[in-house]
C-alpha cells in the first residue's frame, strides 16, 4: 500500500523513515517505528500495525535486525502479505517482501537503509528512492528521506488496477537522542501528498529551532507572532 | 496559543486527545499518549521531555496529582507551562502557570481535562467542555472533535487584540493496543478545525476496510476496488437495478 525508506544516518546515528501511499493517513501505521539508539522498523504491504512496537522491543532486548525480522515473520500467519524493514542501531539492514504483496513489489537493502514498496510502477521506483537517498549524504536525515520520496514519486510511484494512483498521504519521522521525535510531519489526505509534505517541511524548518529554544528558555522567548513577523520581513527583504 | 482536551471514555476506557494550535504539526507529539498508562499533554512553553517522564511516573504507579507535584519540583519555569495529566482510570489534573498568557485556564471533570492558553476568554474552555459533554454516547474521537469545535465557536485563540488562526490540529485515540485506533493530523492549514472534521469524516469511510484488510489480507479487496464501491454508493444511494 506504500513506498518509502527507513534509514540510520551514518554520521549522526539518527533513525528515521519516509513513506508515501495511496491510502489515507499512512502515518497511522508509523507509530513506534523508531527509538533512539535502538533502531527503526516498519511493516507495510498490508500492514500489521502491532509489528512496529514488537520490533522495537526486540531490538531493545539486543536482538540484531536479522533475528528481529525472523521473529516478526514467525509471529504472523499472514507474513506473505507483509513488507517488513528493520535497521538496527549499528545500521545493519534487513527486509522481507512477502510473495503475496501487490506487484510490482520489492526492496533494496544498503548500508544503513532499506527502500521498499508495493504496487510500484516498476523496479526503477526503488532505484530512484535509493538514488534520492544517496544524493547528498552531508544533509540532515529528514532531507535525505524526503528527497528519496520525491525521487520515487518522480519515477512513477504506485500503479493500481487502472493505472497510476496518486499519493494521498505521506509521513516523515526522524528520532535523535531523545524519547520523542526530532522531526515528525504528516499529510493525511491530499491530492499531491508528497508535494504537500515538502511544503510543510520547508515551513516547519523555519520554526524548528524557535520551538526548541522557547521551551528551554521561556523567559527570553519572543511570541510566535513576532517570530512569524520577522520571518515575513526577511522574506520580503530577499524577494522585494 | 493552544487548546486541548484529554479524556478517558467512561464507557470503553479508551484514551484520547484533541488539540489545536498556531504552531505547525502539533500532532508530532506522540510521546504524550501511552496506551494503558495515560496521557500527559504539556503546552504553552512546553518541554518535550516532560510528557514521557510524566507517563513513566504514571506507569510506576504514581497518581496524576503526585506526578504533577514531581514535575513542578523539578521545573524552574513551571509558571510558563500548562499541562493536563490523566491516568488509565480517568483521574485528571491540570496546571496553568501564571505566565501562560491572557487568557489561559483549565477545567477538570471526572474523566477529562480541558485547557488552553492565549484564548479569547474563559468561554473557550467552557466551549471545549460543553462540546465534549454534548453527546456522551458517541465514540471518543467524535466527542473530542466536538470539544475542539466548541472551543473554536466560543472564540478560539487570541493575542492581545487579534484572533489567531489555528494552523495545526491532532486527534488521537488509543485502546489496548500499542498502536492508535485513530490518529489524524492537520499539520499546516488555514481552516484547521474544519479540515480535521472533513478528514475524520473521510477516514470513517475507510476505517473498517483498513482494519479488516490488515487483519485478514487474504480476503481483502484492493483499495481501488473499495474506492470505486464508495463512489458508486454515493452516486446511487438506492441501487437496485442491476
Amino acid at each position: 500500500m506504500s513506498y518509502g525508506i527507513i534509514a540510520r544516518c551514518p554520521r549522526t546515528g539518527r533513525l528515521g523513515l519516509g513513506m508515501a501511499s495511496y491510502s489515507l493517513a499512512v502515518g497511522l501505521y508509523c507509530s513506534d517505528t523508531a527509538r533512539a539508539n535502538t533502531g527503526v522498523s516498519i511493516t507495510m504491504g498490508t500492514p500489521n500495525p502491532g509489528n512496529n512496537a514488537l520490533a522495537i522491543r526486540l531490538l531493545a532486548q539486543g536482538f540484531p535486525s536479522a533475528q528481529v525480522l525472523a521473529e516478526l515473520i514467525g509471529n504472523d500467519p499472514n507474513s506473505d502479505y507483509r513488507q517488513i524493514g528493520v535497521v538496527d542501531r549499528e545500521g545493519k539492514a534487513v527486509a522481507h517482501t512477502g510473495a503475496k504483496t501487490r506487484p510490482w513489489s520489492g526492496h533494496r537493502i544498503g548500508e544503513g537503509y532499506v527502500a521498499f514498496g508495493d504496487m510500484l510502477a516498476g523496479e526503477n521506483v526503488l532505484d530512484a528512492i535509493v538514488q534520492g537517498y544517496l544524493a547528498d549524504p552531508a544533509t540532515e536525515l529528514e532531507e535525505r528521506l524526503l528527497t528519496a520520496l520525491e525521487a520515487g514519486r518522480n519515477a512513477g510511484g504506485q500503479v493500481g488496477s487502472s493505472g497510476r494512483v496518486p499519493e494521498r498521504s505521506a509521513v516523515l519521522v526522524v528520532h535523535g537522542i531523545f524519547d520523542y521525535s526530532d522531526w515528525d510531519l504528516r499529510v493525511d489526505k491530499h491530492e499531491k501528498a508528497v508535494d504537500e509534505l515538502r511544503r510543510c517541511h520547508e515551513e516547519f524548518k523555519l520554526f524548528a529551532a524557535y520551538y526548541v529554544e522557547r521551551s528551554r528558555n521561556p523567559r527570553e522567548a519572543i511570541p510566535q507572532r513576532e517570530f512569524s513577523d520577522m520571518l515575513a520581513a526577511n522574506r520580503n527583504r530577499k524577494n522585494p | 496559543m493552544t487548546y486541548s482536551i484529554i479524556a478517558r471514555c467512561h464507557r470503553t476506557g479508551r484514551l484520547g486527545i484533541g488539540t489545536t494550535t498556531t504552531s505547525l504539526a502539533c500532532g508530532r507529539r506522540n510521546e504524550s499518549v501511552r496506551p494503558n498508562v495515560g496521557i500527559s499533554k504539556s503546552q504553552a512553553m512546553y518541554v518535550r521531555a516532560h510528557d514521557p517522564r510524566a507517563l513513566n511516573l504514571l506507569a510506576l504507579g504514581f497518581t496524576p496529582s503526585a506526578v504533577m507535584r514531581v514535575v513542578e519540583e523539578h521545573d524552574d519555569n513551571f509558571d510558563y507551562r500548562q499541562t493536563g495529566i490523566i491516568d488509565r482510570e480517568g483521574n485528571a489534573v491540570a496546571h496553568t502557570g501564571a505566565n501562560c498568557g491572557k487568557w489561559a485556564g483549565h477545567k477538570v471533570g471526572p474523566y477529562y481535562a480541558a485547557f488552553g492558553n492565549w484564548l479569547s476568554g474563559p468561554a473557550v474552555v467552557d466551549g471545549l467542555v460543553d462540546g465534549f459533554l454534548a453527546e456522551t454516547d458517541l465514540p471518543l474521537e467524535d466527542r473530542l472533535l466536538l470539544a475542539l469545535e466548541g472551543g473554536r465557536k466560543a472564540g478560539g485563540q487570541k493575542t492581545e487584540k487579534n484572533p489567531k488562526a489555528e494552523r495545526s490540529a491532532w486527534l488521537r485515540v488509543v485502546d489496548r493496543q500499542d498502536y492508535p485506533e485513530i490518529d489524524l493530523r492537520i499539520d499546516m492549514h488555514t481552516n484547521t478545525v474544519a479540515e480535521l472534521r472533513l478528514l475524520l469524516q473521510e477516514f470513517r469511510l475507510y476505517q473498517a476496510y483498513y482494519r479488516e484488510r490488515c487483519r485478514n489480507p487474504q480476503e481483502a479487496i484492493t483499495e481501488e476496488a473499495f474506492v470505486a464501491q464508495l463512489a458508486a454508493s454515493t452516486r446511487e444511494p438506492c441501487s437496485s437495478a442491476h
